[in-house]
């Protein structure tokens, strides 16, 4: 397919500025996903999967500014969990910052770092999945993350380390563009949690790519950063093995766009996924979780949750979809997508889909969308409970469905409070 | 077929279902009426529509309006989003006008019509004798509904042969004709309504029909008038390689009421044709309107050969407050189906409901479902879909629930089920959710599962074959949508759900 | 403690009368029933004491130890020491029953300018509390109100009076859906917290629940009015000879 002289303009003039890293084992990779992104072209509002969600800044040479965030009124997210720190400041590794990458029962290195060792492991993954990702729907801004990523972290897990990774982001100059690839490989039976939190740039673009082999379990958790004005694109491709589990949860709070893709693979027997995600938004914020979970094997289970709360003209966007394949037999596939808007002005759109080939199988969908119920508030206000705690209370309360999908009770905790915390500083006046 | 012993009624099945299943092997309705017919030439130019407007006699703001559609049409590229795959449809190699020999001096009364025609009606069980009533009905004992009357409008390819009771509505002032017919007495209506729901340009189909369409029905009840009978419009395509391209316009005075049904068959060919609709409803204030469609056209062979294209634009507009528009459809028939009976609540307090059945079996591909604008405050809608597939079908249900910012305090619930019956078919759920405002609550459920073992386990325990058994579980699937039918249709679409599925098991 | 004065109150939505003048005078450490056939206007007029939406007064007045109570927020009514045993408690998924009641005891302590209670302390009594009434630490874990059977429900609205120490209890049908055992536990509970202090609007249908919650005045409601007040007899009246009588006087 030719692609639109407009596309082509964006797109020529997003990569005119970018330098394609040369040489070692990613680089076919690289020239490869840069080949996509140019039949591909960068995404506009005329495709399908990006009519709710604006995607010029995103695609635009420039970056639009985003002024710093200094959150005084609260210590950093996961910063009393005990954890494995590895810093990105505007998307660049800080090593001082960061502990020793050393870790028992895994490896951890930067992208580039072994870039000339030919059998490097990370070869067997990284763009394959994303590549993988592009159909049914293409990703562009995920293709063009493989071919330009300035950095990233290569972890390879291969039994069950004590503690979670914890890969911080720092956002500390206003027009930072940031470019970052992660590569999870876990190994048959092994299990790692990873945890993510920050803003990382004025405007990110991140892809990670987790490959787990048979009986290997992958945890993650990521705290997006409060800064106001930040922009990010994510993408994560997983791919999950017979009896393997993936879970991921992310919140937002803050942030004027965010565009979180979620494309996972069942390609295993009895694999498990489970994503999630509560966002809360308040003003000029704009989130957008796109999520594919494909059952390619039988006997599979996903479960998608996804929680907004928002209001003053915030926007909240869910495209979901379950594709069951021919023969993925015995699927069971659920998917709850939900908003309750706090006032008038905000907004919910949503494309929650099911797409199915095979006959023995049990999906569902659901999504709603309203206020706060008046029968449960009038019941918490009659037990005398103020009317803005009672509603803290009961916003907490639908945000939880999707808290609860975090196993780890710390971590589960340590989301909540900051969810309550977001309230508290966000009551109307 | 093979000839099947006596059916023997077996306790709690319906019997309907019991004898359908066994009397049908495949499509009932696949035979052709020899007739002679003219045709249009070939193909799709601004003569052949300039021809189409002078055969039905028009005046020139009709024919001018139809080249302007066509003029657009051209610009516009034929749209690619549902999941459908045919072959590329190549729109000069057909006809875009047939109309039967003996319908050249439109005849006056339905008793100046060719035998041939109303045979071909009696056939079908379409009554064009007002003392008869819609097969199925008067053998019926049970119902208390005696003398139930339904005025028919009979559109066979690109002409309507004849309208019957329209002597009775008339004298309670109800308008009830053929599209063409409407034109020329009723032009003021016409040239004030056409196209202001469906606009000619609002997408390719519907602008191909705004400059081809060659007849229709017509329906105007005036203010506070309850029609006093069922209307409906049969279609029947019969020539070969032909497109139908029917319009049909209902308007609902203030605090009228009207139910309309709309039913349509074609003959069995191994060439895929075209029909290309448009129904415009317009519902004032505190007007309802039902509308029900069992769609039955040809649906091609086992193997997928031929069948009918069927791409149509429905749409309601609820303009005055409390206005009321139901959609329900039962989608059998047609290979390729793309339809969206949709509503614009625009009134306050106006209510739009969508209940469908679609089923495909074979080769068939469905994608249909509905649109909801909520524009107006507390409106209501309700949407629930059920979508049956097998063989090698796709069954995709595909809708629009939007709320505006001033639809203060209105609510949506819709509710999508689809049953796959066998490994080799697929079940699409594609929903749109548009919430902007929070007074407002949207409810969306939708679920997808196969036929249940326990209950077919229990039907045949029961001494049910399987494919009867299969037929009353899907009845009971559709039990919500089925009971909103009316009853002139309910039985009809019932039986459908029986011979449509018929050798999808086993 | 408790004063109504001709009290009118319109349904806000359907421009409709229900209370037509209620006067009701209830003092400290007495226990007055409500009963009356259905719609005649029962519930309303405890939604309406709570603070329910929906309602509009159109006259008369309510005070509660001499506050005016119709001026006051829900959760204001709450601290001033009133308490509406719900008829149909409210399922809210996702709040659990523990947090849910240690979020009103605490709010409710510093609407009334006290401390808040410790957890310690709060879990000690709740514990003790609930087991009188047969409440299990897994009914305390459960979301609030979700999946609890019919008596669960009005157990659990009787815990939360019992701990919430109100000064006016009013209980809305309580009776309605439990069998004789778990209406004596639910009579139980209101019994104990019996006391000079504290006055109680028992509403109910039925007798039984009477026999159960000694009532010191009775009162028959109809068509959004008292229409006659009495001892206990009354009640024994009513159960034996239905409304008919009450309601043929009162059209006279």
């Amino acid at each position: 397919m030719t692609l639109s002289p407009r596309i082509q303009e964006i797109t020529s003039r997003r990569l005119n500025d970018l330098v394609l890293p040369t040489g070692g084992w990613s680089s076919e990779a690289r020239s490869a996903a840069l080949n996509r992104v140019q039949s591909l072209g960068l995404p506009s509002n005329r495709d399908e999967y990006w009519k709710f969600t604006p995607p010029e800044t995103l695609t635009t040479a420039q970056v639009p500014p985003a002024s710093l965030f200094v959150d005084v009124d609260e210590s950093p997210v996961f910063g009393n969990i005990d954890r494995l720190k590895l810093v990105f400041v505007d998307g660049v590794f800080d090593a001082a910052a960061s502990d020793q990458l050393a870790l028992e029962n895994v490896t951890i290195e930067r992208l580039g770092e072994s870039k000339d060792r030919d059998d490097h492991w990370g070869r067997e993954v990284y763009g394959v999945l994303e590549q993988s990702g592009q159909v049914p729907v293409a990703r562009p801004l995920a293709a063009l993350n493989t071919a330009f990523a300035t950095d990233g972290i290569l972890i390879h897990v291969r039994g069950t380390p004590s503690k979670p990774i914890n890969l911080v982001y720092v956002h500390s100059n206003e027009t930072s563009d940031a470019i970052l690839h992660h590569v999870i490989k876990v190994n048959p039976g092994a299990e790692c949690t990873i945890l993510e939190s920050g803003p990382a740039a004025a405007r990110f673009n991140k892809c990670m790519e987790i490959d787990i082999a048979d009986g290997g379990a992958l945890h993650h958790v990521r705290a997006q950063g409060r800064d106001h004005e930040r922009r990010a694109a994510t993408h994560m491709f997983a791919r999950v093995a017979a009896n393997a589990l993936f879970k991921s949860f992310t919140l937002t709070v803050n942030g004027r766009l965010t565009r979180n893709e979620i494309f996972v693979e069942l390609l295993g027997r009895n694999s498990m996924a489970h994503v999630a995600g509560a966002c809360v938004g308040d003003g000029d914020f704009h989130h957008d979780d796109t999520v594919f979970v494909t059952h390619a094997a039988e006997d599979c289970k996903s479960r998608q949750v996804f929680k907004k709360v928002l209001r003053n003209g915030a926007t909240g966007v869910f495209q979901g979809k379950i594709l069951v394949k021919p023969d993925a037999q015995k699927t069971d596939g659920y998917q709850i997508s939900q908003s309750l808007l706090l006032d008038g002005d905000s907004q919910f759109l949503a494309k929650p889909e099911l797409e199915i080939y095979a006959d023995d199988v049990a999906c569902s969908h659901g999504s709603t969308s309203g206020a706060i119920d008046e029968g449960e508030l009038f019941y918490l206000r009659a037990r005398g409970i103020e009317q803005a705690e009672a509603t803290d209370l009961l916003t907490l309360a639908f945000l939880n469905e999707a808290v609860s999908e975090i196993d780890n009770e710390e971590l589960a905790d340590e989301i909540q409070s900051r969810l309550a915390a977001w309230l508290m500083r966000h009551r109307p006046s | 077929m093979t000839v099947l012993e006596q059916p023997q009624v077996k306790e709690g099945v319906d019997q309907e279902t019991v004898d359908a299943v066994r009397e049908i092997g495949t499509y009932k309705h696949g035979w052709e009426t020899d007739i002679e017919t003219e045709y249009a030439p070939k193909g799709l130019t601004a003569d052949i529509v300039r021809l189409i407007s002078e055969k039905n006699n028009e005046p020139e703001w009709m024919t001018d309006w139809r080249l302007q559609a066509y003029e657009r049409w051209l610009q516009v590229n034929e749209p690619s989003w549902a999941m459908v795959n045919y072959p590329q449809i190549d729109f000069q190699d057909q006809y875009y006008y047939a109309r039967p020999k003996s319908m050249e001096n439109k005849p006056k009364s339905l008793d100046e019509v060719d035998p041939k025609l109303l045979a071909t009606y009696e056939k079908l069980g379409i009554p064009l004798k007002e003392q008869m009533l819609l097969a199925g009905v008067e053998t019926d004992e049970t119902s208390a509904v005696e003398n139930r009357k339904v005025a028919v409008d009979a559109v066979f390819d690109s002409v309507s042969v004849g309208t019957t009771f329209q002597a009775e509505l008339k004298k309670a002032g109800v308008i009830f004709c053929s599209f063409s017919e409407a034109v020329q007495e009723h032009p003021d209506l016409v040239q004030k309504y056409l196209g202001s729901v469906v606009p000619m340009s609002d997408n390719y189909y519907a602008t191909l029909n705004s400059a081809v369409f060659s007849d229709g029905s017509f329906v105007y009840v005036p203010e506070n008038v309850r029609c006093p009978m069922e209307l409906s419009t049969y279609f029947r395509i019969n020539a070969e390689n032909t497109g139908q391209f029917e319009r049909t316009l209902i308007i609902a005075a203030k605090g009228a009421y009207v139910s309309y049904l709309e039913g349509c068959t074609a003959p069995q060919r191994d060439t895929s044709q075209l029909h290309a609709a448009v129904v415009e409803i317009v519902a004032e204030e505190d007007a309802e309107v039902k509308y029900s469609t069992v769609q039955n056209w040809y649906p091609g062979d086992e193997n997928g050969i031929g069948g009918i294209f069927n791409f149509v634009t429905k749409r309601a507009d609820c303009r005055g407050d409390r206005a009321k528009v139901m959609w329900t459809q039962v989608e059998t028939g047609s290979a390729v189906t793309w339809k969206y009976p949709s509503c614009i609540l625009r009134g306050n307090e106006a209510q739009g409901e969508f209940y469908s059945i679609a089923i495909t079996n074979n080769y068939q591909q469905a994608d249909t479902g509905t649109k909801m604008v909520h524009l107006g405050r507390n409106t209501r809608s309700r949407i629930v879909s059920k979508g049956i597939s097998a063989g090698q079908a796709q069954n995709t249900y595909r809708g629009l629930v939007s709320m505006h910012p001033r639809a203060q305090s209105s609510r949506n619930y819709t509710q999508c089920d689809s049953l796959l019956i066998g490994d080799k078919c697929g079940a699409h759920t594609v929903p749109y959710i548009e919430v902007k405002n929070n007074s407002s609550r949207v409810e969306h459920e939708a679920t997808t599962s196969k036929v249940d073992e326990d209950q077919l386990f229990y039907c045949r325990a029961r001494g049910m074959d399987e494919e009867e058994a299969v037929a009353l579980v899907v009845n009971g699937f559709c039990k919500d949508v089925l009971q909103e039918l009316p009853m002139e249709f309910a039985m009809e679409a019932q039986q459908l759900v029986a011979i449509s599925l018929e050798g999808s098991v086993g | 403690m408790l004063d109504i004065k001709n009290l009118h109150v319109d349904l806000e939505e359907e421009d409709k009368s229900i209370l037509k003048g209620v006067d009701l005078h209830v003092d400290a450490g007495r226990v007055h029933a409500i009963m009356g056939p259905n719609g005649s206007g029962k519930s309303t007029l405890s939604y309406v004491l709570a603070g329910r939406d929906g309602y509009t007064v159109t006259q008369g007045s309510v005070s509660l130890r001499g506050d005016d109570l119709l001026s006051l927020e829900p959760e204001e009514r709450a601290a001033k020491g009133l308490f509406l045993a719900f008829q149909y408690p409210v399922e809210i998924p996702g709040v659990g029953n523990m947090t849910f009641l240690r979020t009103a005891v605490n709010a409710q302590r510093k609407a009334r300018g006290d401390s808040e209670m410790s957890a310690t302390d709060f879990l000690r009594m709740t514990r003790e509390k609930a087991k009188q009434l047969q409440i299990d630490a897994d009914m305390l874990k459960r979301p609030l109100n979700v999946g609890f059977s019919g008596g669960e429900k009005k157990r659990n609205e009787i815990l939360q009076m019992v701990i919430l120490e109100p000064r006016l209890c009013i209980l809305d049908e309580t009776d309605s859906g439990l069998d004789v055992d778990a209406m004596k536990l639910v009579a139980e509970g209101v019994n104990a917290l019996r006391d000079d202090g504290r006055g109680f609007l028992v509403i109910t249908h039925y007798q039984r629940l009477l026999d159960h919650i000694k009532p010191d005045v009775v009162h028959i409601m109809v068509d959004g009015r008292i229409a006659k007040s009495g001892t206990s007899e009354l009640a024994l009246e009513v159960e034996r000879n239905g409304y008919a009588d009450i309601l043929a006087e009162t059209a006279l």
